[in-house]
C-alpha cells in the first residue's frame, strides 16, 4: 500500500516543490492567461478549418471573405454576435436560463488543464511542467467536468420554457450519461496499466517507445471504444441528435440568441479540441516523439508532435461529420448500452488477467464469451417481450398505453361523420370545459 | 492543494469571461424592448397554443436509473484500477466477483425489454389485405353499423 500513496504522491509539478512564493504565482498566471488566450484561438481556428474542410469534401469554396482565406470569419461572426439583441424568453426560467451557459463553457476551459502538453522546463532554476495544472487525480477532474457539462445542456433546454429545446436537453442528457458509463470503464483500462490516476504519469508509462503506447499496448478495441463514447459525449456526428436540424429546431441552444449563444459554441468546440487533447493523452503519448536533438529547440519538440497528434483528431471529427448519417435514437441507445457497455468492461476485465497471468487472462477471455452468449440470448429475450407488451413489461409499465398498432392489419372503418351541428360563434373557452352548454 | 492553484485560476478567469461578455454584449446589443412574438417560444413560426410537455417517457428515467449502476460500479472500479498491481489475484478475483454481480442485473434489465427503444409495437406488413377493392367499396358502401366501427 506505501508504494501506492507513494505513486500517487511522488507525482505532480514539481513547481510547487518549495511552496508558493511570488515566482511561482507568475508562472501560474502566465500558464492560466496563455491556456485560456490559446484555447479560445484555437476554437477560432477550429471552427474555420471545419467550415473549410467540409466545404472542401462537398465540392464548395467555404468562408473566403474575412482575412486570408476566410481565416478571421469566426472572429467576425462572434463580433457580430455581440451586437444582437439578448431575448430572455417569456416563458423561460431566468435565473437559470442565464446561469446554463457558464455551466456549459467553464467546464469546457477546465478539462483543458490536467492535458500534457510537453516535458519540463526550467527557468532561473525552476523547473515546471508544461502542463496547466499536473493534480494527482488528473483524469478525474476530465471525467468530473464533462458531468457537470450535462448539467448546462439540460438546464438550458429546460429553462428555455419551449418544446424542442426541451426535447433536445432530454435527449442530450440521456445520450451524454448513456455513454459516460462505457467511457469510465474504457478509462479504467487506462489506469489499470498506468497505476496512477496523473495524466502525467499515464504519458510518461507510455513514452519508452511508440508500441508502449496505450492503443497499442491495449489492443486497438478501448482506443476505438473511447473514440466512439467520446464522440458521443461531445454530440458530434453522427451522434448529434441532441441538434438534429431536422426534427429539432436547434436542439437545446434555440431559444438562446446573442453572446449567451456564442458562449455554448464556444463550449462545443472547445470540448471537441480538449478531447482529442485527451484521447491523445490516452492513447497516443501525449507529446512523447523522436526528438531530433537541435539546440534550443528540444524543449518544444514534445509540444509540436502534441498538437500534431491532435490535429490528426480534430480532422477525423470533421471528417466524421461530412462521412456519417446522423444514427436514430433507438439505435443509439441501442449501441451505447448493449455493445458499448459490455464490451468495454470484457475487455478491462481481460486486460487486468494478463495482467495477473498469462491463464488468468485466457479464463477471463472464456468466461467472457460466455457471458456474451448470455446477454445475447437475453436482448432476443428483450426484444420478444418489448414487442409482444411494449416496453419493460415487468418494470412498472403494465399499465395499458395506447400501443401504435392494433390487431388487426386493417384500419378500423371511417365512422360516418355526425350530421354538422348548426354554426356557433366561434368561442376562445378551453376545450377542458366539456359540462353542458346549452 | 498546490497542484489545484491553476484549476481554480482559470475556474475564476472563464466566469470572468463569461461575465464581461454579457456585460459587453448588454453595452454593444439594442436596447430595444422586444417585441411579443420575439419572446415568445420559438416553433418555426407556429404560435404556440401548449405548453411544453411536463411529462416523459418513462425509458428516459429508467436510463437515468440504470446509469447509476454503472456508474458506481466504474467509480468502485478507479481505486481498484489504482491499486490492482499490488492485489493481483486477489484483485482479480474481487473484481470478477462484483462485475458477475453487476452483469446479473443487467442481463435482469435487458431481458425484460428496458433498453428497447423501438416503437412498442412493431408495424405488421398488412398492406396486402388492403387491396383497390376492399378501400374503394368501403367508400361508396353503406355505412357500417356503429358497434362494428369500434
Amino acid at each position: 500500500m506505501t508504494g501506492t500513496l507513494l505513486a500517487l504522491t511522488t507525482h505532480g509539478d514539481p513547481l510547487y516543490a518549495h511552496g508558493v512564493g511570488w515566482f511561482v504565482w507568475v508562472v501560474v498566471l502566465i500558464k492560466v492567461l496563455v491556456a485560456f488566450a490559446v484555447l479560445l484561438v484555437s476554437v477560432m481556428l477550429m471552427i474555420w478549418f471545419e467550415r473549410k474542410v467540409i466545404s472542401d469534401m462537398q465540392s464548395r469554396i467555404g468562408p473566403n471573405r474575412a482575412g486570408p482565406w476566410g481565416l478571421l470569419q469566426t472572429l467576425a461572426d462572434g463580433t457580430k454576435l455581440f451586437f444582437k439583441e439578448d431575448l430572455l424568453p417569456e416563458r423561460s426560467d431566468r435565473f437559470v436560463f442565464k446561469l446554463a451557459p457558464y455551466l456549459s463553457l467553464v467546464p469546457a476551459l477546465l478539462i483543458f488543464t490536467v492535458v500534457p502538453v510537453g516535458g519540463i522546463v526550467t527557468i532561473a532554476g525552476h523547473p515546471f511542467e508544461l502542463q496547466v495544472a499536473d493534480p494527482p487525480i488528473g483524469i478525474l477532474v476530465v471525467l468530473a467536468m464533462s458531468a457537470v457539462a450535462v448539467y448546462g445542456v439540460m438546464l438550458a433546454g429546460w429553462s428555455s420554457g419551449s418544446k424542442y429545446p426541451l426535447l433536445g436537453s432530454v435527449r442530450a442528457s440521456a445520450q451524454m450519461i448513456s455513454y459516460e458509463a462505457a467511457l469510465g470503464i474504457v478509462v479504467v483500462t487506462v489506469v489499470l496499466v498506468t497505476g496512477s490516476l496523473s495524466t502525467r504519469a499515464m504519458v510518461e508509462s507510455q513514452s519508452a517507445a511508440f508500441w508502449d503506447w496505450n492503443v497499442i499496448r491495449l489492443g486497438i478495441v478501448p482506443f476505438l471504444l473511447f473514440l466512439t463514447a467520446i464522440t458521443a459525449e461531445l454530440t458530434r456526428p453522427p451522434f448529434d441528435l441532441t441538434e438534429a436540424e431536422s426534427e429539432l429546431v436547434g436542439g437545446f441552444h434555440t431559444e438562446y440568441s446573442s453572446i449567451r449563444f456564442a458562449l455554448f459554441f464556444l463550449a462545443e468546440f472547445m470540448n471537441v479540441i480538449t478531447m482529442s487533447a485527451v484521447v491523445v493523452t490516452l492513447f497516443f503519448g501525449g507529446p512523447d516523439g523522436p526528438v531530433p536533438h537541435l539546440p534550443t529547440f528540444d524543449v518544444w519538440f514534445p509540444t509540436v508532435w502534441f498538437l500534431g497528434k491532435v490535429l490528426v483528431f480534430l480532422f477525423i471529427y470533421v471528417w466524421f461529420r461530412a462521412a456519417l448519417p446522423r444514427l436514430r435514437y433507438d439505435q443509439l441507445m441501442t449501441l451505447g448500452w448493449k455493445y458499448l457497455i459490455p464490451f468495454s468492461l470484457v475487455w478491462l476485465l481481460g486486460v487486468a488477467g494478463f495482467l495477473v497471468d498469462g491463464w488468468w487472462g485466457l479464463g477471463v477471455i472464456v468466461v467472457g464469451a460466455a457471458c456474451a452468449g448470455l446477454l445475447v440470448r437475453a436482448f432476443a429475450i428483450g426484444r420478444g417481450r418489448a414487442d409482444q407488451h411494449g416496453s419493460m413489461t415487468a418494470l412498472g409499465a403494465r399499465l395499458s398505453r395506447p400501443t401504435l398498432v392494433t390487431g388487426s392489419p386493417l384500419a378500423p372503418p371511417i365512422p360516418p361523420a355526425p350530421p354538422s351541428p348548426p354554426a356557433r360563434p366561434v368561442t376562445t373557452r378551453p376545450v377542458s370545459g366539456t359540462e353542458g352548454e346549452g | 492543494m498546490d497542484q489545484y492553484l491553476p484549476i481554480f485560476l482559470l475556474l475564476v478567469l472563464g466566469g470572468l469571461f463569461a461575465g464581461l461578455s454579457f456585460v459587453g454584449s448588454s453595452l454593444l446589443a439594442p436596447r430595444r424592448k422586444p417585441t411579443g412574438p420575439k419572446v415568445a417560444p420559438y416553433e418555426c413560426g407556429i404560435i404556440p397554443d401548449k405548453e411544453p410537455p411536463q411529462r416523459f417517457p418513462v425509458r428516459f428515467y429508467l436510463v437515468a436509473m440504470i446509469f447509476i449502476i454503472f456508474d458506481i460500479e466504474v467509480i468502485f472500479l478507479y481505486p481498484w484500477a489504482v491499486v490492482f498491481r499490488q492485489l493481483r489475484v486477489f484483485g482479480i478475483v474481487e473484481v470478477l466477483v462484483f462485475a458477475a454481480v453487476v452483469f446479473v442485473a443487467f442481463l435482469y434489465l435487458v431481458s425484460n425489454g428496458a433498453l428497447q427503444w423501438g416503437p412498442g409495437r412493431r408495424l405488421q406488413p398488412g398492406v396486402s389485405a388492403r387491396t383497390s377493392e376492399s378501400t374503394v367499396s368501403r367508400i361508396t358502401a353503406e355505412p357500417p353499423a356503429p358497434d362494428q366501427a369500434a
